[in-house]
């Protein structure tokens, strides 16, 4: 009843289309980033490594690199400090935690064009909240998208707000998985709620952290929605990050020689992680939810 | 008693400042523009109306409900039985071909990203349904989480079925899908989701106005200004909430297996 071609034709699909539009792609970028071609024509000569020397040495690529690192140094460490304080508080199973961890959930989910829009209204600098707010208070508009100093933050701090219920969600697990006791005793003990966390959360808890730390590392090398959105990469490329360029220099300009290029060093590092991630993280890390 | 009534009442607090921009967002959407520049409220549908009507939304909505819900239920197809064939069956090559499967957990799309736009432009699927669904079909991590639920169904169900008779898809869809149901609404949820809020595909891959989906469209109602000096921002947080408004519906009727498609399925 079962041939031995069974499972072959079972999976047969799935892997066709992965070869398709994951692994053969690979190799075209490869390809690619050693060839010439504006994709108008038909020729694309080879040239060597010509596009990596380009890439590696425009300021464009070393600012959109530094970009996306400060972004990472800065809306990671927050992330997880603000999401490890805040799932100690809700892991317990009831109705208010609940209700807030929900709550807080709710924009990981969400359209990030959306939150984008609704927060480019946020710090518009005519009618936006944040500048009636101030003006409220007598203070001056400030030009928040606009000023290469703080287009970077606004980035950093709607990224935050979307991510962080998934981060908490994450933490809840892993403290779920320690031992529910410990809270119990936690609660009798009130004055030495901050201790307990300190001494007995956070370490019980550091795998769960290594595992979060890598993937928005990851992630946050991968940002791209936000931006272009609300900045586009400027102001005068204060938030243009590694895949904005990418997407400029591929598709507007239509370098796809130097597009693939960026690809295929961003593929590098990310592999990178990944493998990092699974070889010293591995099995240690417990993400049940 | 009370002190867990004030608690709630705090959490649900918290929880309201917190998500505010969503709920403001909603609220600005009902109001016509001139009460809104002058801080009087007037409600009003005309914003829907207009982003439904001139501005097109309708079709995009109908456009994102199309194309995830195909790609929803391709992708659970094609992981489902690759899941059932890893799980059930010995056969050479298996450990490679799964290791190949979950592999493409670690490799971020954007190396893929003008290959794909290559090949479909080379097919003529560029500005097309398909060439919007295509590339998203495939899921691995949807067939690695599934392969690992479908594992922990007894065997002896599997066998009972097969010595009655049974071939293997009547299996599959007999025996394993009923048992794996939570499994795999988890990972359609997760699937439909991701690809609702999907941006830099059909950006890339859509030029034609009637095949732009919600995202695409809301990006280019807001930076285009419909019109005026002064963005028109009622009708911009109408269009958001149509944008948002289907996932946050779904995530109100079912957040538990919700959360577990996203957690488990961003663990990648």
């Amino acid at each position: 009843m079962t041939s031995r071609l069974t499972p072959y034709l079972l999976i047969a699909p799935l892997l066709a289309f992965i070869a398709v539009f994951t692994y053969i792609p690979i190799l075209t970028s490869a390809n690619l980033s050693f060839r010439e071609w504006d994709f108008l024509t038909d020729a694309k000569p080879w040239v060597g490594t010509e596009n990596y020397r380009l890439v590696l040495s425009s300021s464009e690529f070393w600012n959109s690199v530094k970009v996306t690192a400060i972004f990472a140094l800065i809306s990671v460490p927050l992330r997880l400090v603000l999401a490890i304080a805040i799932a100690s508080y809700l892991v317990r199973e009831a109705l208010p935690q609940r209700l807030l961890r929900g709550a807080l959930f709710l924009p990981s989910v969400t359209s990030t064009v959306a939150i984008a829009v609704v927060f480019s209204w946020l710090f518009a600098t005519d009618y936006g909240v944040i500048n009636a707010a101030l003006a409220w208070f007598g203070l001056p508009k400030v030009y928040w998208l606009q000023d290469p100093q703080l287009a970077l933050w606004v980035i950093i701090l709607v990224n935050t707000w979307k991510q962080l219920g998934y981060d908490i969600v994450i933490y809840i697990a892993g403290l779920q998985a320690i031992s529910p006791d410990l809270y119990d005793a936690a609660d009798v003990d009130g004055g030495k709620r901050f201790h307990v966390f300190r001494r007995v959360t956070v370490p019980l808890v550091m795998p769960t952290t290594y595992f979060l730390l890598v993937i928005s590392v990851i992630e946050a090398f991968q940002v791209f929605t936000v931006v272009d959105v609300m900045t586009r990469g400027g102001p005068a490329g204060a938030t243009d990050m590694v895949v904005n360029l990418l997407y400029r220099i591929g598709f507007t300009l239509f370098d796809i020689g130097q597009g693939s290029a960026i690809a295929v060093l961003l593929f590098v590092l990310l592999i990178a992680l990944a493998v990092f991630k699974a070889r010293v993280l591995g099995r240690k890390v417990h993400y049940e939810a | 008693m009370k002190p867990e009534a004030l608690w709630s009442l705090a959490a649900l607090a918290a929880g309201l400042i917190f998500l505010s921009p969503v709920l403001y967002t909603i609220w600005m959407s009902f109001l016509t523009v001139d009460s809104y520049y002058a801080g009087t409220p007037v409600l009003t549908l005309d914003n829907y109306r207009a982003a439904f009507g001139e501005f097109d939304f309708l079709r995009y909505l109908l456009n994102s409900l199309l194309v995830s819900g195909v790609v929803t239920l391709g992708g659970l197809a094609l992981a489902v039985m690759a899941a059932f064939a890893f799980a059930r069956f010995t056969f050479p090559g298996g450990d490679f071909l799964f290791a190949a499967v979950v592999a493409t957990l670690m490799i971020p799309s954007h190396i893929t990203l003008i290959p794909n736009y290559l090949t479909l432009a080379k097919v003529g699927l560029l500005d097309s349904y398909a060439g919007l669904i295509l590339p998203a079909i495939s899921n691995g991590f949807a067939a690695f989480f599934l392969r690992q639920y479908i594992r922990g169904i007894p065997r002896a169900l599997d066998e009972a079925a097969y010595m009655d008779g049974a071939r293997p898809l009547q299996v599959l869809w007999r025996v394993i899908v009923p048992l794996a149901r939570p499994a795999i609404l988890s990972m359609g949820l997760y699937i439909f989701i991701t690809e609702w809020n999907n941006y830099i595909w059909p950006l890339v891959a859509i030029s034609d106005s009637d095949l732009y989906t919600l995202q695409i469209g809301l990006a280019k109602l807001y930076r285009e200004n419909p019109g005026e000096d002064v963005i028109n921002w009622p009708l911009v947080m109408a269009a958001s909430t149509i944008t948002i408004l289907p996932i946050l519906i779904g995530f109100l009727a079912v957040e538990r297996h919700l959360v577990r498609g996203i957690t488990m399925g961003a663990v990648k």
